[in-house]
This record gives C-alpha cells, sequence and structure tokens, in this order.
C-alpha cells in the first residue's frame, strides 16, 4: 500500500511515490505534455512502475489555474451584481501604486462592462433586506447570457459575507435554468468583507472554473480506466488538499499550490527535526520565494493578490493562501548597470530558455548562475547531475561587461553579482521575519528546491538563524510536500463585533456554525477517509478604528473574552510595539480550519558507513570569507552522523550545497544537512 | 597563492549598492509599521504618510511614499529643525513640526523627526509624516474649506521637542489630547509615528555598524549622485526652449470665481526651472499651499519625465530651479489658511505637466480630473451616541495617453497608493448607506483618438438626522485639457439632494443632512488625446457595446452613427467623418 503525489511544473511532471510498509521513496520525472498534461502523469506513472491497486491516497499539483488566469484562457464571465454597483469590478480600489507613472494603467478587469448585470436586490451591513430580491430581472439577463454564449457567471452581493440569503436564491435560480453554465456565489469562496476582495474572488473562480473542471474529469477518468480507485485530491494554496469533486467548484483555490506544497514539506522538514520554527527558502530560475512557519503552522493569509507588484495593484484573490514573499532574484537573474554605471541584479532573467551563458544555449548575459560557476562554487561537470555541461569561458565571457565596468577582474565581479544577489535576497527574508516582530535565532533555515543550497549558508548566518537545513531530494521538494499533505479547509468570516459588548455565547454560536460546516465537509466527501479531525480556531481583533488587526488563537472549547483580550494586547505589542489598554477592542474575522489527520510519511535512516565520501576538491571563492581549496563531497555517500567543518561542498545530481569556512555541517540520520 | 589570496571586499560600487537596499528597507519597513499600527483610516486605508531618511544636513536619502505629496518636503523639514535647534540637537530628541510655512503641508500633517547619533556623531534623520483625522481649529477634521486663517486650522507644533532622552514629553501629548475632537486616534497615530522613527534608528544602527560611518557616508553621496545624473541624461533629452501654461484655480472656498494661475518651464541643456511668477496673489480661502508643497508639486511631475520607478531621493532634484515670488497662491505665508493645499499643489503639478505634456507625451497623459474632491461627513452616531468622521477623497478620471484610452476611476496626482473606502466597510461603520457607485458616463469624457478615462458618481443617502457635510471640489468650471487635438473632458462636483430641492455644489463649508438627503459626488472624465475622428469605427462602437457611451456621443463627437443595437451606418458614418474632427 502506497501514496503518490504527482506535481506538473512547465517543464518536468514530478512523480513521489511512499511505500507505507516498506518506507521507501521513489521519485521520478517525465517531460511535461502540454497539450494533454494527462500524458505526462501517465509517462511517470509508468516510468515510476507504480502498480494502480496498490495506491490509497493520490495528490495533484499543477499549474492549470494560474495558467488559465496569466494566460488569460479562462471562460466567457459573467457578473450579476446589486443595482447600483456593476462597475465595482473596473473601478477595483482606484489606487496608483506606481505614484509617479502618470500613464499609469489599471488591471483590466476579467468581465468586460456588457456582461456585468444589475439586480433589484439590498441588505444592509447585518443582513438585514432593504430590498427583495427581483427573480423577474434574473429571467431577462438569463436569456442574454443564453444569446452571448457566457460559459460561468458570479453572484455577488453587497453584504453577503454577513448573509448570503439572496446569493443562495439567485445561485439556486441560475443552477436550475442555466444548468450548463459554471455557476459561482461569492459567499461559496469566501465570507469576508470587502465588496470588490469578494467580487474579484468570485469572477476569477467562476473564469477558470470550466478548465478546471474539464481537466480534471479527464485525468480520473484516465486514472480511473488504468485501475486507481483511490481517493484523488488536489493540493490547495493552503498547504492543505482537497478532493477533486471540491476542488471543481472552488478551482481559485488551487491558485498557489506550487508553492502551497513547497512550504508544506518545509513543515515537514521542521517536524522531521523537531524544529517548530523554520524560514523556508526556495531559490528558482527568475524569484527566489520564502515564508515563515511558526509553532510549526504555516502561515496561510487571505491577503493574496494576483499579479501583485510594487507597482501594479494586481488582483485581489480572497482565499488562504500560504503567505509567500518573492522577489525578482533567482539564478538565471541578470546582472546589468544602469543608465549611469549602477550594478543590478534582476529582476530580468535568462530563464530557461537561452539561460545563464554558461549553458551554452545562446545565452550572452551574466547570470546569478555564471557567477557561481566562475567562483568555484558549481562543477562544470556535474551540474544537474552531469546532463548539462557548463562552459567557464562562456560564462567569463559574460561576466567581462560587469568586470570592465567595476573596473576589476572576472572573477570579483562574479563574487559582486553574488553579493548582491544575496543582498536582495536577505532584504527578503528579513521583511518576513524580523520586519515581522520575528527573532532569526528562533529559527532554522530550510531550503527548497535545488537552488537554494548554493545560498543558503550564506544567507542563514547574515539573517542570524540558528541552523541551515538542506533536506533529502531538493529536486523533488513540492512533489515530496504534496505526499505529506492532509486534506484541510479554512473557514473564515467576518462579524464585526466590539468586546465590551459581546457575551461568549455570540463567539461560541459562529465557532459552531464554523465547526458544523467543518463536519459536513468533511463528511459528505467521500473521498476523505480520515478518523480524527483536527480544528484550529483564530479571531482577528483590533483596537476600534484601526484597519489592521492581530490574529489571536483561541481553544473553541474554552474560550474566555478575558485571556482573548489578554492576548490581543500582547500580541499587538508584539507585533506593533505599543497597546492601548483603555482603547475599545473590536472582533472583526472568525478563522476556523479543519485538518483531517492522516499519517505523515517518515523517511528512512541512512547508512552509517563512511566510504568514498570524497569526490574531489577544488579552489572556491567564499564571498567575504575568501578564497579557499575545498573539499568537495558525495551527498549520497554521507554517512548518518557525520561531522566536518567547513569550507565544504556537498553535491548531489539536483544541488550543490556550499558551507563556509567556520561552519559545521553534520548529517542526521535521515539524510538531511544541518549547517550551524 | 596563499589560501586568502583574493581580495575579500568588492567593489565599492557594490558594497553602495547592498547599502542602498538596506536603506530602502528601512524605509520601507517605517511604512509598514505606520500603516499597520494606525488607528485613522486616512492614514491606514488612504496611505497619507511618508517616511524617510535624511543626512546630517537634511538631505533626503531615502524615502518611501504612500502618496506624491511629501515628496518635496522632509529635507525642508528637517532643515527648518536644523535652524531652530542648531546645536541643541541630541541623542533621544524627536521633534514634530506641522508648519505649513516651513517645509510642511497643512496642519493635519504632522511629522516627526529623529535624529540618529552613531558614537556621538549625528549621522541621520528619521522622518515620518501621517495625515491626522483630527487636529482642532474650526471644524471636526480640522480643514474647514471656507477657514480664512491659519488659526482656524487647528493646533500647530512649530518644530517642538516632543521626546527628550527618547521619553515622550507627556505635556505635550496632554496638550494634544485637550485640543482635538479625536484625542484617542491622534494619541494613536502619534504612536504610529514614533513607532516608525524608532524602527528607522535600530535599522540605521545596524548598517553604521556593519559597515561604517565613513562608508555609510559614501554611500549617501552615492545615492544623490547616481540619481542626479540619470536627471541631467533625462533633460537633455529635451529640447531647449521655454513652455508655458495657464490655468484657473475654480474658487477658493471664499469665492465661486476663477483664480489665474501660471507656469513657464525653461529647459537649458541639463538645467531646468520652473517659474511660477505671475499666478495669482495668496488668497482668502484655504486652497493656497506654501512652498514645500509647491516643491512636491514640480518633483512628482520631473519624477514621470525622468524615471518614475526610482526611488526618490534629493539628487534627482539638484537641477531643477523653482521660482515662485512670496505671498502667492503656491507660496502662502502666514496667516494664510492651507488647510487645502493638495488642490493649490495639484494645480501647480498640472500646470507643470501641461507645459510639458506635447514634449514627451510618452510620459505624460492628457489633463485628468486632478482634484482630490475631499468630502467629509460627520455628525453623532445615535446607536452608539458617539462622534463619527468620515474624511474621503473621490477617483476620477484621468487623460488619454499616446497609445491607449485613459484611465478611469483612478487617484488623483497628488496621492498615490491611495485606497477607496469599501462599501462593506463604510455601511458597517457609518450612518449612511451607498445606493450607486457606478463609472459617470452620463458627464462622459473628453473624446479623441484615444479617449479619457471616466469619473465615477457616489451616491450616499443619509440614515439620521443631524448629520453635516462639507466639501472642497476643483475642476468645477475648467474642464480637463484635451491634448493633440483631444476634447475636454468633464467636470467634478457634489449634488444634494434633499426633499424636491437639488443643490450642486463644489466648495461648501457646511451643510446640514437630514435622513433621506442624497449626496451624490461626481467626478469628472478626462481629456482625450488626439483627433476623435481618427479613432477607429470598432472602437466607438464597442465603447457602445460596453455602455461608456450612447448613440448620440457616438455620433457628435465621433462622427460614427449606430443603431440601438451598436450597428454601423457605414455611408452616414463617412458622411459625418468629412469633417476635421
Amino acid at each position: 500500500m502506497g501514496r503518490m503525489a504527482v506535481d506538473i511544473g512547465g517543464t518536468f511532471t514530478d512523480l513521489v511515490h511512499f511505500d507505507d510498509q516498506t518506507g521507501a521513496l521513489v521519485a521520478e520525472k517525465s517531460l511535461t505534455t502540454p497539450k494533454d498534461l494527462t500524458n505526462g502523469v501517465l509517462n511517470s506513472i509508468k516510468l515510476a512502475d507504480i502498480e494502480s491497486e496498490t495506491i490509497t491516497f493520490f495528490v495533484h499539483g499543477g499549474t492549470t489555474v494560474i495558467n488559465a488566469i496569466t494566460e488569460r484562457k479562462g471562460a466567457k464571465t459573467a457578473l450579476i451584481t446589486t443595482k447600483g454597483f456593476r462597475d465595482v469590478l473596473e473601478i477595483a480600489r482606484g489606487n496608483r501604486p506606481d505614484l509617479y507613472n502618470l500613464r499609469f494603467q489599471k488591471p483590466k478587469p476579467f468581465v468586460p462592462r456588457r456582461l456585468r448585470f444589475e439586480v433589484e436586490e439590498r441588505l444592509d451591513a447585518s443582513g438585514n433586506i432593504i430590498k427583495p430580491l427581483s427573480i423577474k430581472e434574473l429571467e431577462d439577463i438569463v436569456k442574454i447570457c443564453i444569446s452571448e454564449n457566457v460559459e460561468a457567471i458570479a453572484v455577488v452581493f453587497l453584504h453577503s459575507y454577513s448573509s448570503p440569503q439572496h446569493e443562495i436564491i439567485c445561485a439556486e435560480y441560475l443552477r436550475k435554468n442555466l444548468p450548463d453554465i459554471s455557476i459561482t456565489a461569492s459567499h461559496e469562496i469566501t465570507r469576508e468583507w470587502r465588496e470588490y476582495e469578494r467580487a474579484n474572488t468570485a469572477v476569477l473562480n467562476a473564469y477558470v472554473q470550466p478548465t478546471v473542471q474539464k481537466y480534471f474529469n479527464r485525468l480520473q477518468s484516465t486514472l480511473l480506466k488504468q485501475g486507481f480507485n483511490c481517493p484523488m485530491h488536489a493540493m490547495q494554496s493552503n498547504g492543505g488538499s482537497a478532493s477533486f469533486t471540491w476542488a471543481k467548484s472552488h478551482p481559485i483555490t488551487l491558485v498557489e499550490s506550487g508553492p502551497s506544497a513547497g512550504v508544506n514539506a518545509a513543515a515537514l522538514v521542521g517536524s522531521l527535526c523537531k524544529e517548530d520554527n523554520v524560514i523556508y527558502l526556495d531559490i528558482g530560475g527568475t524569484t527566489a520565494k520564502c515564508s515563515v512557519i511558526k509553532n510549526n503552522q504555516i502561515d496561510v493569509t487571505t491577503e493574496y493578490k494576483l499579479e501583485w507588484s510594487r507597482i501594479n495593484p494586481g488582483y485581489p484573490v480572497k482565499v488562504p493562501v500560504v503567505d509567500i514573499v518573492e522577489i525578482g532574484t533567482g539564478g538565471g537573474s541578470i546582472a546589468w548597470f544602469d543608465e549611469v554605471g549602477s550594478l543590478k541584479v534582476g529582476p530580468v532573467s535568462a530563464g530557461a530558455e537561452p539561460g545563464p551563458a554558461c549553458y551554452s544555449q545562446g545565452g550572452s548575459k551574466p547570470t546569478v548562475t555564471d557567477a557561481k560557476l566562475i567562483t568555484g562554487v558549481l562543477d562544470p561537470d556535474y551540474f544537474a547531475g552531469g546532463r548539462i555541461k557548463l562552459d567557464i569561458q562562456k560564462a567569463k565571457k559574460a561576466m567581462e561587461t560587469i568586470a570592465k565596468g567595476l573596473n576589476t577582474d572576472v572573477i570579483s565581479a562574479a563574487e559582486s553579482v553574488i553579493r548582491l544577489a544575496d543582498a536582495d535576497m536577505i532584504n527578503a527574508l528579513k521583511l518576513i521575519s524580523i520586519q515581522r516582530g520575528h527573532d532569526p535565532r528562533d529559527f532554522v533555515l530550510v531550503v527548497g528546491g535545488g537552488g537554494g543550497a548554493m545560498h543558503a549558508a550564506t544567507l542563514g548566518r547574515d539573517l542570524g538563524v540558528r541552523e541551515v537545513i538542506v533536506p533529502r531530494y531538493p529536486g523533488y521538494f513540492s512533489a515530496w510536500g504534496m505526499l505529506a499533505t492532509e486534506p484541510r479547509r479554512d473557514f473564515v468570516m467576518t462579524h464585526l463585533m466590539r468586546a465590551d459588548k459581546i457575551r461568549i455565547g455570540n463567539i461560541k454560536n459562529i465557532f459552531d456554525e464554523l465547526r458544523n460546516e467543518s463536519y459536513s465537509y468533511f463528511k459528505t466527501d467521500k473521498d476523505i477517509v480520515s478518523s480524527s479531525i483536527r480544528l484550529e480556531a483564530r479571531i482577528d481583533l483590533r483596537y476600534q478604528g484601526q484597519e489592521h488587526w492581530v490574529g489571536v488563537p483561541v481553544n473553541i472549547n474554552s474560550i474566555s473574552i478575558d485571556k482573548l483580550i489578554d492576548d490581543f494586547h500582547v500580541e499587538h505589542e508584539r507585533t506593533y510595539t505599543f497597546k492601548l489598554d483603555n482603547s475599545p477592542i473590536e472582533l472583526v474575522n472568525f478563522h476556523l480550519t479543519a485538518t483531517a489527520s492522516v499519517p505523515r510519511p517518515h523517511l528512512n535512516e541512512i547508512s552509517s558507513d563512511n566510504i568514498n565520501i570524497l569526490k574531489g576538491r577544488r579552489r572556491v571563492l567564499f564571498s567575504e570569507d575568501g578564497e579557499h581549496e575545498t573539499q568537495v563531497l558525495d551527498r549520497e555517500s554521507l554517512p548518518a552522523g557525520y561531522i566536518a567543518k567547513g569550507p565544504l561542498l556537498i553535491e548531489e545530481k539536483s544541488a550543490t550545497t556550499l558551507i563556509h569556512p567556520g561552519q559545521k555541517l553534520r548529517v542526521d540520520e535521515i539524510g538531511f544537512l544541518h549547517i550551524s | 597563492m596563499s589560501e586568502n589570496s583574493y581580495r575579500s571586499t568588492v567593489p565599492d560600487l557594490v558594497t553602495h549598492e547592498i547599502i542602498r537596499g538596506k536603506l530602502l528597507a528601512a524605509a520601507d519597513e517605517m511604512g509598514i509599521v505606520i500603516a499597520r499600527c494606525s488607528m485613522s483610516p486616512v492614514i491606514y486605508e488612504v496611505l497619507d504618510f511618508a517616511c524617510g531618511v535624511c543626512d546630517p544636513r537634511g538631505q533626503l536619502i531615502v524615502q518611501t511614499n504612500g502618496i506624491t505629496l511629501f515628496t518635496g518636503t522632509f529635507g525642508l523639514q528637517v532643515k527648518s529643525i536644523l535652524r531652530r535647534f542648531a546645536d541643541d540637537i541630541k541623542p533621544g530628541d524627536v521633534f514634530m513640526t506641522n508648519d505649513p510655512f516651513d517645509g510642511g503641508t497643512h496642519t493635519c500633517d504632522i511629522a516627526l523627526i529623529k535624529p540618529v547619533f552613531i558614537n556621538d556623531n549625528l549621522e541621520a534623520f528619521a522622518i515620518a509624516v501621517a495625515h491626522w483625522s483630527e487636529v482642532g481649529g474650526a471644524v471636526a477634521g480640522s480643514i474647514s474649506p471656507s477657514a480664512t486663517e491659519i488659526y482656524q486650522e487647528g493646533i500647530r507644533f512649530p518644530g517642538l521637542r516632543v521626546c527628550r532622552d527618547d521619553i515622550v514629553q507627556q505635556d505635550i501629548l496632554e496638550l494634544i489630547r485637550e485640543n482635538t475632537r479625536l484625542p484617542t486616534m491622534c494619541i494613536g497615530d502619534f504612536n504610529a509615528e514614533l513607532a516608525a522613527v524608532r524602527i528607522a534608528e535600530t535599522r540605521l544602527r545596524e548598517i553604521f555598524d556593519k559597515y561604517g560611518s565613513e562608508v555609510v557616508r559614501d554611500t549617501y553621496s552615492y545615492i544623490l549622485d547616481s540619481s542626479e545624473l540619470l536627471s541631467l541624461q533625462a533633460i537633455k533629452q529635451l529640447p531647449n526652449g521655454i513652455y508655458y501654461a495657464n490655468d484657473y484655480v475654480d474658487g477658493d472656498g471664499i469665492t465661486n470665481e476663477q483664480i489665474p494661475v501660471c507656469a513657464e518651464v525653461r529647459i537649458s541643456d541639463d538645467k531646468m526651472t520652473f517659474d511660477f511668477t505671475g499666478s495669482s496673489p495668496q488668497r482668502d480661502g484655504p486652497i493656497n499651499c506654501a512652498y514645500g508643497a509647491l516643491s512636491s508639486a514640480v518633483k512628482t511631475v520631473f519624477k514621470a519625465l525622468v524615471d518614475p520607478q526610482g526611488p526618490s531621493n534629493e539628487g534627482w532634484f539638484r537641477p531643477l530651479t523653482i521660482i515662485c515670488p512670496e505671498g502667492t497662491i503656491f507660496t502662502a505665508t502666514k496667516p494664510a489658511p492651507t488647510g487645502w493645499y493638495y488642490e493649490g499643489s495639484a494645480q501647480a503639478s498640472e500646470l507643470v505637466w501641461r507645459a510639458l505634456a506635447e514634449l514627451a507625451p510618452d510620459k505624460l497623459s492628457a489633463g485628468s480630473y486632478m482634484s482630490l474632491c475631499g468630502a467629509y461627513f460627520f455628525g453623532e452616531d445615535p446607536s452608539t451616541k458617539e462622534m463619527f468622521v468620515h474624511i474621503e477623497p473621490a477617483i476620477g478620471g484621468w487623460g488619454a495617453q499616446s497609445n491607449c484610452d485613459g484611465t478611469g476611476a483612478l487617484i488623483a496626482t497628488t496621492d498615490g497608493d491611495t485606497y477607496n473606502y469599501s462599501i462593506e466597510l463604510f455601511e458597517a461603520k457609518f450612518p449612511l448607506r451607498i445606493n450607486k457607485y457606478a463609472l459617470n458616463t452620463e458627464g462622459g469624457v473628453g473624446a479623441g483618438r484615444w479617449r479619457g478615462g471616466f469619473g465615477v458618481i457616489r451616491e450616499f443617502e443619509v440614515l439620521i438626522n443631524g448629520a453635516h457635510t462639507y466639501c472642497s471640489f476643483g475642476r468645477n468650471i475648467e474642464t480637463p485639457w484635451g491634448l493633440m487635438g483631444g476634447k475636454n473632458g468633464s467636470l467634478n462636483y457634489m449634488e444634494i439632494v434633499s426633499g424636491d430641492s437639488v443643490e450642486r455644489i463644489s466648495r461648501i463649508s457646511h451643510k446640514d443632512l437630514n435622513s433621506g438627503d442624497l449626496v451624490r459626488i461626481v467626478t469628472g472624465g478626462g481629456g482625450g488625446f488626439g483627433k476623435p475622428y481618427k479613432r477607429p469605427v470598432k472602437e466607438v462602437q464597442e465603447d457602445f457595446l460596453d455602455g461608456y457611451i450612447n448613440k448620440e456621443t457616438a455620433e457628435k463627437d465621433f462622427g460614427v452613427s449606430l443603431d440601438e443595437n451598436g450597428n454601423v451606418d457605414s455611408n452616414l458614418t463617412a458622411t459625418l467623418r468629412l469633417g476635421d474632427h
């Protein structure tokens, strides 16, 4: 019996299989097949030699949702909303983050004005009916949607976060009269306030739904034909999974499934190493991503914005998404001079095509990867396990432009590029840790993906974390995280209340409602096989008048308002440096996270035999620490319990780990590298 | 080769870039602290604040802005503290100023300035400024549209030492509490700003400890010099010459008459001079701005020309000269009211923008609705018996660009990453209901090859008796200008419906509101770019199908004849389009 995870990326489809009995882990890669993704899945299953009937749980991760959005290839979508407000989707928030750009353009709404319809209906902020819903007007809208060949409809009424009654009636009516059209009512996706954000969320859900539905239906029937008869789950953006059935009606919750799997894997690494506080770092070709895991809890927010940047307001999506900070510096980032000779690294990247200059695929611009090759960190003959031969002359040639601009030699230029890239990454790591009130000394830095291992020791030291951990299988990190995933759903509801005016019963009632919803969610889904459901509750509170809140965990079986208030003051002071003892306090959002417990895969212990670990030696430039003759060790051969001092390089097929002079390496019993 | 033979340092240039990144991150962190700690919606929703670091001489090194209005004020404010306190600046001090006549903007914008000492040497100033919702004065919210002297605009802090030895002077807080209508909010905002300048000090200390004073001071010069160089290069690309624009400020709050203003921009090789001589003398009403806000206005447009995305610092602006005699509407002197200074400041930006628009159509768009169209609602909420104040700038239509239509429903130049107020949040908090929030297709936009963006209509229904409003809307007579043959846009106004009476107003100091009254905030559409008949018929048709324009507009403004279903009458259209329009 075993579990299987498949992660479909842009280039590769990764498969990881875990055998429950033997503890054996098998990982395979095959090329992604963009025309029909199911082919790539089948190919990787074949490569891994999986017997379909032994699989008890299947988790799928991929980019279908985000690709449909970024390529603007979703369904023809209409919006039905409260009379007077059809332009809310286009007006958005009116902000101009690119503030000195006097030719600013807003992101375009996903529904054109002619397909945004208004109906008579109105609730107030408490959910009372001001005007009943006009079914008569819906009849006309249905006719237009048919004649316009609309494929999906989002329904968003004002204050539906408070009471969804009108949205429910409207969605029912539409589903009955338009059975072939995907219908999304906003409250089905989010119960938080802010009409524009909720509208945009519902619209994007509707926009991708037909595509996702088709894809999952095909994949499911293909796998069934292959004899897979197990629960099938999709990786969500909140670090958990959901059944295909649920994912098909709430596809927007899958939007960041890849990064979420990575963070989930980092949390698993933390728990395997008995480390509750983890900073996760993944350095890809174009960007670096990082996230904080505190008390073994991944940080999930509903403040996510698609296509957001410092100068672009993006599209808010109010579904639970792991809180990730992404910066435009990665291994492929290009070094360049601006008009007045300041050296910059990124955000433009050489990507996979043409790639860094040393790939010899036509790239001629100097990248971070070229710099790592020039400084001796990368072995030209053992990149990706020797599959890609790196050309150091091409790297040096590309780096000459930087050397000339800095009036120095190529090696010093390469070091400069690395230092600048590291500085960008450090600023991002500080943003998610120190700037949010965390002390890095309480954390370990866990590296995911293949690119991070050669930067991690430098970054970890600069950040001041206790230890850097490089887990096994860095090239399959996301798929591995999916294997460790548990079915999970986050319930969030806005309910504005003054703390001095509530009774404990008010809070209990809300959590009872959320708890019942979560039980019925897990009960009705036949694809969730679990004996126990873990509930974690949180309330967002703020001082009256504040906009931003602080989340305070609560135990829903023994809620005490006094304790809640005390905890809030403490948490507020930790996050914002002050508290206001005499200020009235408001409760804003109620969160309940429900997770179905499933056994997490463990890893077999590695051998403690010390044979043939030394692969060779080379000279390596360690930034501030200068150049050193450095031993190169073979990762696969490193025994459990091995301890050594830097300078060191550890090589494996998908990663090179760098250890500075003065740093210590320890290999634990499951083969993870610990650098301190 | 010895074990450590390679140099272990990188070129200075690289170190400076790394320190620049750290300084920017520090300024960013200040902004995060303010936005998250503040208790005023105008700060946390409107982001009416800015943070930065100046060198010991008061030169701006790094800044993060929520809005553009503070682009030119920080250096002037730090210099005013240097002048006032000279040798009496000590570690642990924090100074507070809101003086419009000494680098500031209006009384509501309170700046906290903290000198940062490293080893007893003054190495930097951390500065944070934020708009407090209330600082006392004639009206709740403190910016009366009909104030005639600054004394009616609330309490003033002419550069006070508010902390000594890092201890807040409680007497000053007491003074604030007793002179403002929402003391809890004021003290909350004070704390937010204090937290921001303190976090900046911590970060600066880390940077100085790691790199040493000498290197960081070199980085200051590096930052300023490299930005200056970029500016010089950008100016050189503009043709030498004298460029001119004139315009009108529509009423000052006391009278509704049009007030003439003008600007001359002189470009000579790598120098640029902005001369506002000839603009109206300062007015009795509060739409005046003082030199600090004028400087922000000019620098904002200049930044758009040279490098909109580069982080702001004093170096960019070294090649600029701003000329304007004292005592004009842009250089008001004490005791002129400046409560709605951003109306004056916006107008100064527009003058410069308009003078240069044809020179740089790839950087600048046609004229916009321009005015923040600020409206206040206040009163006592009968359900809580508590006083409420709601301030909201309105978004509106921007001008068309050289290659696309103008952006609709966007905040004015003076602001930036400023959000409109969520209807659901608003209704949960205030005793008013919003009946409509829509693009202002009725008022329309400037026609052109590319048309302007649309303004908005926001209709409030008052749910209680005894509420009040006041507002100050510019561009209520003079429409947003078109560019390269594009037509002008439409006007901003407030409309109050009470029973059978419908009243249109633009700047008013007080208006009672009762249950059932409707208040409509209407903002204008931007100007067009290029001749309207050059707009492809297909695009006119699409606009009709989306309900942005009606049949009449398609025909009258664009020369396209459509039937009810949007079908084009090609013959009639060809005839209509014969003219040069």
